[in-house]
């Protein structure tokens, strides 16, 4: 690297001094945004225009937005609008459920001495090595048996799992929210609950939002329990759809007539729009929140 | 537990009624007549629902609730879990032929031969109600077929001055040309397709399977015979050599080097042109390129056909109903609209004699082909002469190991005499291990 | 996590000693009502799932001839299994290779953007974390399409050299194909946890150490980075758990390179085909608990290596 031809000297004045950083970062965010790139442009073009052999990056003759959108939305009777709702639901509901959990969870383990507290926290944090591809398989024989599959709780409860966001939440409440001020509120004459909502919540609040993102995300970003756990394709969430179109696509006499390939891609980028919306309107809250469990 | 399925709430739900039993309420299609009983349905045939409408607008005593679960692989997988389960499998699912003895040993599958059989029976040829049928029984509703041909290139071949060969020996030489003029690649062996290179061993005589229900604890398995031996080391050759690719097929990379023209030919089936034009082949620079002749063949004098690809209508042993889901199973997709749009398009190649029979299709003029009688000049006569192939219940297994010893053929690290033993060891354990008695 | 002896005392582990004999008690049950929904959770999505596997683990299940109880036989096999033994040594080659160059990028660019205070930095730190917010099926669909030898970029790049773009897809290269995936996807975020931790350290060490004559890459080694190992040995535990049970990625690329990535690629994903295409839950579930034995012995080598080990369950 070439910090040390900069960093002579104290002068705060940095702009000129990092230049070869500076490109250094250009250079990484160019390969960070090639993909992106690659989706809005190609998100553009008919099937001629993918596999015809022009340019990868840049637009072919014929810009189809207009008609690839038409087509997006209306295949299949219009089924596209249906995942996006349904990856709304499920990231809605999951994340949402996670958070309240884990937020409830992370203050109880960060605030009371009750018994069996360390080992509970001990398995709990064991959990958080156990990855969640493991439980699909006994979790769908288990739904399976009692008849939740395909069903939109299938996806729903296992999402609201979150070892780590009990984590990090009780990393978070542990600093943050001073024993001193419970007592006082307390002293006051408030119950456990409404000492806990009017006092420890707002002092949560960065973390609560790191935390409900990261399940958001986690939620919107899930494929291989929806996958395993539904067959009606009315309860796809997007990321499943786009799955089940690509293997359609890439199937033998299942995709005669019609390209897919255009509103796959086109899919693609509708799809990741509202996650990369949520992140740019609420970086303020996360940038910070992410460090927490690490160094506070 | 039916009721939570239906948390999307829309208009079609109401038909969920006669479904029952917790399966799915949601239907890709409309229901057109709402009182009457509904039959779910799993396929992935791309003209499906228009078939389904057809099925639907004439029918009182019957309505299909038809959903897409996915094509091939992912469909069977969903099944299979259903049937490990006990729930959640349609009342009829689409499989290919091949996969049904997988089902039926597993006792998912319900025997139609009671069922309406018999009723149909004439509309089919004895090859196309052996490959739905494990031993007595039979477990689907043929549909579609997949006879084999090479698709070529026409500007490639004139340009190199070549004429479509009709043996494996020509087919390597005319490569052998091409390449030696610099031309592009004759052709492309698919790790990702297995089927279709299994399809190539019964076309050198090879007889890799030998089962039958009736006698269900015994599995026949010749995966390293000589007739095996020798079409995979001819492919080996032809990839070491460089004449042929090694790229999977129906991915992007395989379509952009098709309408690229990499490839001089396609052997593929009859369903390929409707894949092909669905993935904007020959509509660019392509266009009216393509031609099709009968596949190549080890013996001219004694020419084999052979069979990629094709699917049946099975009913489910979940079935509330298996009478009115075989009523189905048979009815969808044999109505003269459906099959009509379905072999226009090339979409499918159907298996009912009807059309096979009929004057129409055999002359048809297909225009990927620029005009040519394709059906009357390749695929009818290879239809013909297909003498059925054996499926076994383990059929999944032997797809994934066969995908592993192309893909080591393509990788250079082993010969077509060591894949086939490497195979046939592989396929031997895991039927044993199955239970199985292999012979 | 591991920073608690540097905290000043009062606000760390102590939780109030109960003061009066009432509260105690209430301290109890008011600290179980909080615990309770996600414990109900924990126990229902998690607890059970797993006995539950670790019992179908006990069974074999045959096409013919049914399922029977067979003990350990299952674990027996996996660990005998060329399938699941060469998956595993593959994950943990991948680990080894992916992880310390993952690291020392993220790290990199953190060290970047922390000294840099510009629009620059702020616009790249967003886009560099970009991927995160991508699902892994798309990421792998997308660059599924970039590593195309006909259509993709790299070929264009290659030819302009005179060169043939490598096939990323390829079983040679599949290795180097999966890796660039896994990073583009994953150093963003690993560099955001970095990020923030570079920026809650005391400024007025940096000024001490300039005083001292300190140059900037003196600051970054002898400062920042001891004062990040925290953060960074979290991530490297999360980076090495997750890698070892690799799975989406190459499940997704999988129906463009099929012959590259076959179904026993990785032991996760060998699991979910014994499970879901061969219906064999017993066997699946036996290497799944065979795979987690595998993780935890690789953490717990990674967490003495580093001597951390019990900081995490302090």
């Amino acid at each position: 690297m070439s910090a040390d031809d900069a960093a002579r000297g104290s002068s705060r004045n940095r702009r000129p001094r990092y230049l070869p950083l500076q490109i250094l970062l250009g250079f990484l965010v160019v390969y960070f945004l090639i993909p992106f790139w690659w989706l809005i442009i190609n998100s553009s073009k008919s099937s001629v225009g993918l596999f015809g052999g022009g340019n990868a990056l840049w637009f072919s003759d014929d810009i189809n937005y207009v008609e690839n959108i038409r087509q997006l939305f209306t295949y299949g009777g219009g089924i596209y609008g249906r995942w996006l709702l349904n990856s709304a639901l499920y990231a809605f509901v999951g994340g949402v459920g996670a958070t309240v959990l884990a937020v409830l969870a992370g203050y109880g383990f960060a605030k009371y001495r009750f018994a069996g507290r360390r080992l509970a926290f001990a398995i709990l944090l064991g959990a958080v090595m156990v990855p969640t591809t493991a439980l699909v398989i006994p979790t769908f024989v288990l739904f399976a048996k009692i008849g939740l599959t395909n069903t939109i709780w299938a996806v729903i409860l296992p999402t609201l799992l979150n070892p780590f966001g009990v984590y990090l939440m009780h990393v978070y409440a542990r600093d943050a929210v001073p024993d001193e001020l419970l007592d006082a509120a307390r002293v006051d004459g408030a119950g456990e609950l409404r000492t806990f909502l009017r006092i420890a919540l707002p002092l949560m609040r960065p973390a609560i939002v790191t935390v409900l993102l990261l399940s958001v995300v986690a939620s919107w970003n899930n494929y291989f329990l929806p996958l395993a756990m539904l067959s009606d394709n009315r309860l796809f969430p997007v990321t499943v759809g786009i799955g089940l179109w690509q293997s359609t696509a890439s199937t033998y006499g299942a995709a005669g007539g019609q390209s897919l390939w255009s509103i796959i891609i086109l899919g693609s980028l509708v799809s990741v729009v509202p996650l990369i919306i949520a992140f740019l309107t609420l970086q303020r809250y996360w940038q910070g929140g992410l460090s927490i469990g690490s160094l506070k | 537990m039916a009721t939570l399925a239906g948390c999307g709430g829309d208009g079609n739900d109401s038909a969920s009624g006669a479904g029952g039993g917790g399966k799915a309420a949601n239907c890709t299609n409309k229901i057109q007549n709402k009182d009457a009983p509904v039959v779910t349905m799993w396929a992935w045939y791309p003209n499906m629902e228009k078939v389904v409408d057809n099925f639907n607008s004439q029918h009182d005593d019957v309505q299909v609730c038809w959903t897409n679960a996915g094509a091939g692989g992912d469909e069977y997988d969903k099944f299979q879990t259903a049937v490990s389960a006990g729930s959640g499998a349609p009342d009829v699912v689409m499989l290919e032929a091949d996969r049904i003895p997988t089902f039926q040993v597993q006792d998912a599958l319900v025997d139609l031969k009671d069922l309406g059989y018999e009723d149909v029976k004439a509309n089919f040829s004895d090859g196309a109600w052996k490959d739905v049928s494990v031993g007595d029984g039979v477990y689907g509703a043929p549909v579609d077929g997949g006879p084999m041909g090479m698709i070529y290139r026409k500007d490639i071949f004139d340009k190199y001055q070549i004429t479509p060969p009709t043996t494996w020996q020509e087919y390597e030489q005319a490569a052998q040309k091409v390449k030696d003029a610099g031309g592009p690649l004759f052709g492309d062996f698919p790790a990702n397709q297995p089927a279709y290179v299994t399809a190539l061993l019964y076309q050198n005589g090879a007889q890799p399977f030998d089962y039958s229900a009736s006698d269900g604890g015994t599995i026949g398995i010749d995966l390293n015979s000589d007739q095996v031996k020798q079409v995979l080391d001819y492919w080996q050759g032809l990839t070491s050599k460089g004449l042929v690719g090694k790229q999977d097929q129906f991915t992007p990379e395989y379509i952009s080097g098709v309408i690229g023209g990499d490839y001089a030919t396609y052997l593929s089936a009859a369903w390929a042109p409707g894949y092909l034009q669905g993935a904007g082949v020959g509509e660019g620079a392509d266009k009216g390129v393509w031609a099709t002749a009968p596949m190549p063949q080890w013996d001219p004098g004694n020419p084999v056909q052979v069979n990629w690809g094709g699917s049946a209508f099975s009913v489910t042993k979940q079935a509330d109903d298996p009478k009115l889901a075989a009523e189905v199973a048979f009815g969808v997709y044999a109505d003269d609209a459906s099959l009509k749009d379905g072999w226009q398009n090339q979409i499918i190649f159907p298996l009912n004699l009807k059309v096979l029979q009929d004057q129409a299709f055999v002359d048809y003029e297909v225009p990927f082909f620029s005009g040519q009688q394709a059906n009357k000049e390749v695929y009818v006569p290879a239809a013909n002469g297909y003498q059925g192939m054996t499926y076994t219940p383990i059929g999944q297994y032997f797809y994934t190991a066969f995908t592993k010893q192309i893909a080591a053929i393509n990788d250079g690290k082993a010969s077509g005499d060591q894949a086939a033993d490497a195979l046939q060891k592989d396929v031997e354990g895991y039927a044993k291990e199955q239970g199985f008695t292999v012979e | 996590m591991t920073v608690s002896s540097t905290r000043p005392p009062g606000t760390a582990e102590k939780v109030r000693p109960p003061r009066r004999s009432s509260p105690a008690r209430r301290q109890n049950i008011a600290g179980w009502l909080f615990v309770a929904p996600f414990g109900l959770v924990f126990l229902t999505m998690l607890i059970l799932p797993l006995g539950y596997a670790a019992y179908l683990s006990l069974f074999q299940k045959a096409l013919i001839g049914g399922t029977r109880f067979v003990w350990f036989h299952n674990y027996v096999k996996a660990f005998h299994d060329p399938s699941f033994r060469d998956g595993v040594w593959f994950v943990i080659r991948f680990s080894l290779v992916l992880i310390p160059v993952q690291m020392a990028i993220s790290l990199a660019m953190a060290l970047i953007l922390d000294l840099m205070v510009n629009r620059l930095a702020k616009f790249s730190r967003l886009m560099i974390f970009m991927p995160y917010a991508i699902p892994a099926v798309i990421g792998a669909l997308m660059w599924g399409f970039l590593y195309s030898k006909n259509f993709g970029p790299l070929a264009d790049i290659f030819s302009t050299f005179g060169a043939h773009a490598p096939d990323l897809l390829s079983s040679n290269l599949i290795f180097w194909g999966l890796f660039n995936v896994v990073t583009w996807q994953w150093a963003g975020y690993y560099m955001i946890i970095l990020f923030a931790a570079l920026q809650g350290i005391d400024p007025t060490l940096y000024e001490a150490a300039r005083i001292d004559g300190a140059s900037q890459w003196q600051i970054a080694l002898r400062i920042k980075i001891p004062l990040v190992a925290p953060a960074l040995l979290l991530i490297l535990v999360f980076a090495l758990i997750g890698t070892l049970q690799f799975f989406n990625e190459p499940k997704i690329l999988q129906s463009l390179a099929a012959g590259a990535i076959p179904e026993d690629f990785t032991p996760n994903m060998y699991a979910y085909q014994q499970a879901f295409s061969l219906a064999n839950y017993n066997y699946g579930s036996a290497i799944s608990f065979s795979l987690g034995a595998v993780v935890f012995v690789c953490v717990y080598i990674f967490l003495f290596a580093t001597r951390k080990r019990g900081s995490f369950l302090r």
